[in-house]
């Protein structure tokens, strides 16, 4: 493999993202940065870890699912459960954490996705609003409303994180996550899910088992969204209830919609302006930062503008805006979320 | 025996006004084959103005403005939005009813404030004695009224013509057009409905709490299960599905679990659609090439 090869491999290109990434809390010491910013950064890419699991199950199969925030919400308090009340160590709170969402993700798969894509919709909503009622109820659990506390995790007994460190190491499981992702969709299952989304039949007729691919999807979904729910309590040392309600969920979805579907560098866009911008920029602006729902209006107007005028997504922008520059006529993009 | 007539009786009234919502969703979903996610939003929205109208209006004259604009939002939902998502595909259609859910969700405390608004009831106090189980008025009306909005749906669909129009774009929206229908205003016709009766539902269930954003939430929830439990594929079915969601609601509540109850039905629906997939009544889709 000559040099230009390498820099052309997507892999590649993730670690140099990275890097970049990594370089925020050097740049925060230096006193360029504020420290809550640092803060917000970490959750978005915490966030960006459950957009691309999420983009697997919406952008490459199709299927929509509500219960991101709720999966998201349960491996937190698992993962909180155990190192906190518990004391165990933090890794073995995190498999227990993923392997226990994981489970029930799988339940919910089984049953619904027998039937209807839309059936998935329906009982992960349902699973979603049982999962935040039992954040509310068992207090022995999650502590109720009072939130519950989590300390910065010490990774193999042996390294103590901080903030700063924490975050470098939510950088360095995106990394891998996104590789693995990327190799996943090169992969058999990748390209049958590939296959189910242009032609179910003709997929079977092929020879792929859609529950058996679907399934994957979904568990591909709902293992990305417990790492980043062990990981989100890790950063921001508090799980509270409130924090795993539908709009989470929605905000995932708004996230894997505009910033692209089945495009990992457009699922961190996504993330970027769904959970970042918001926070980094609209609340400093003077009259928006008094409207309570803004947020809110404008990803769902932005979800509707994508979805009808600009299906592929933000990530595509720059792309067709060169190719526009140097053709002087628009290039009709590729299928995005159209059919 | 007194106490499992007050729990029936009980049932009836939450029963209808997850039927109502129920029959809201599966009218969307028989004509333009999407679960509207967004019809308990809207209905909230449309509740909300109910009360705007309320400071100057008396029950009814409000109530008959907040229907009026709910019939508008939904014509609107559908000119605007629906109609021009023309190319898009299916899921791309059931991500907009989602960003539509947002942005209610966002318009309604901007605009109304976050405060929680008191609705007051139709039939203010008296209550009935049936066999030692008291129900009041305003349950009675709300069944009745129940009654009579589906009694008068399910005419206008089995006896009209515009309900043939309606039942052949569920059947198949394509052919249906080919024979003449106007399949636009069907379809512009389901998503006012939509609005309309999530409005209605939202007047009901309001005085029992108070108007706020999440008002409608826990009865979308139900008619969604309520969907599933008597099937997609037939306008019957969900409305069925209701009643008998209710009566099991309200007896788990009783009986067995008053935090869980609910959940514990949830769960046990969805058990339920294992042994039987399209639900109670449904029938089975055979999907052509």
């Amino acid at each position: 493999m000559n040099a230009k090869a390498i820099i052309k491999d997507r892999r590649f290109q993730y670690i140099i993202f990275g890097l970049i990434l990594a370089l925020v809390p050097v740049i925060q010491k230096a006193g360029m940065m504020k420290t809550s910013t640092v803060l917000i950064l970490g959750s978005v890419l915490i966030y960006s870890i459950g957009t691309i699991g999420l983009d697997v199950l919406l952008g490459d199969s199709g299927l929509i699912s509500l219960g991101t925030a709720g999966f998201m919400g349960l491996a937190a308090y698992v993962s909180a459960y155990c190192t906190t009340v518990k004391g165990l160590p933090f890794e073995v709170g995190a498999i227990l954490a993923v392997g226990i969402t994981v489970v029930i993700g799988a339940l919910v798969g089984l049953i619904s996705l027998r039937i209807q894509g839309i059936y998935l919709a329906i009982a992960t909503l349902i699973i979603a609003e049982i999962l935040l009622k039992t954040f509310k109820e068992l207090v022995w659990f999650t502590n109720s409303y009072s939130g519950q506390k989590v300390a910065y995790p010490k990774l193999l007994g042996i390294f103590q994180l901080d903030r700063n460190s924490m975050y470098l190491f939510v950088v360095v499981v995106l990394i891998f996550l996104m590789i693995i992702t990327e190799n996943m969709k090169n992969s058999r299952s990748g390209r049958a899910l590939n296959a189910i989304r242009r032609s179910e039949v003709a997929a079977q007729a092929m020879g792929v088992n859609l529950l058996k691919t679907r399934m994957i999807a979904f568990m591909y979904a709902t293992t990305f969204a417990a790492i980043a729910g062990v990981l989100y309590g890790g950063l921001v040392n508090f799980v509270y209830p409130s924090t795993w309600i539908l709009s989470l969920s929605l905000y995932f979805m708004a996230a894997v919609v505009i910033g692209g579907n089945r495009s990992i560098p457009g699922n961190i866009l996504g993330s970027f302006v769904v959970f970042g911008l918001p926070d980094l920029v609209l609340k400093k602006l003077p009259v928006v930062s008094e409207m309570s729902g803004f947020t809110m209006i404008f990803t769902g107007v932005l979800i509707i503008l994508i979805v009808l005028k600009y299906p592929n997504g933000l990530i595509h922008l720059p792309v067709q805006v060169i190719s526009c520059l140097k053709k002087g006529s628009s290039r009709k993009g590729g299928e995005g979320i159209h059919e | 025996m007194s106490v499992f007539v007050q729990l029936l009786t009980r049932s009836l009234e939450t029963g209808s006004i997850y039927a109502l919502m129920a029959l809201g969703i599966i009218i969307i979903f028989r004509t333009s084959y999407l679960v509207h996610f967004a019809q308990g939003t809207m209905g909230m929205f449309c509740t909300y103005m109910v009360t705007v109208f309320l400071k100057t209006m008396s029950f009814i004259p409000s109530v008959f403005c907040g229907v009026l604009s709910a019939v508008v939002l939904g014509m609107l939902v559908d000119v605007l939005i629906i109609r021009r998502a023309n190319g898009v595909s299916h899921t791309g259609k059931q991500i907009i009813t989602f960003g539509l859910v947002m942005i209610f969700l966002g318009i309604a405390p901007t605009i109304f404030g976050v405060d929680p608004i008191t609705m007051p009831q139709f039939i203010n106090s008296g209550d009935l004695n049936i066999l030692g189980a008291t129900i009041s008025y305003n349950g009675l009306f709300n069944i009745a009224f129940v009654l009579v909005v589906m009694l008068v749906l399910f005419y206008i669909l089995q006896k009209t013509k515009f309900g043939l129009a309606i039942r052949a774009t569920s059947a198949n929206e394509a052919t249906a057009r080919i024979f003449g229908i106007k399949t636009k205003n069907v379809t512009m016709f389901s998503w006012a409905l939509g609005g309309v009766l999530g409005c209605l539902v939202g007047v009901m269930i309001a005085p029992s709490s108070a108007v706020t954003t999440f008002v409608l939430d826990s009865v979308f929830n139900a008619a969604c299960i309520a969907c599933i439990f008597g099937g997609f594929q037939t306008f019957v079915g969900p409305v069925i599905g209701a009643y008998l969601l209710g009566v099991l609601k309200n007896l788990t509540v009783y009986y067995v679990s008053s935090v869980w109850g609910e959940q514990i039905v949830y769960v046990l629906i969805l058990l339920f659609i294992v042994v039987r997939p399209n639900g109670l009544i449904g029938k089975k889709l055979v999907k052509k090439v």
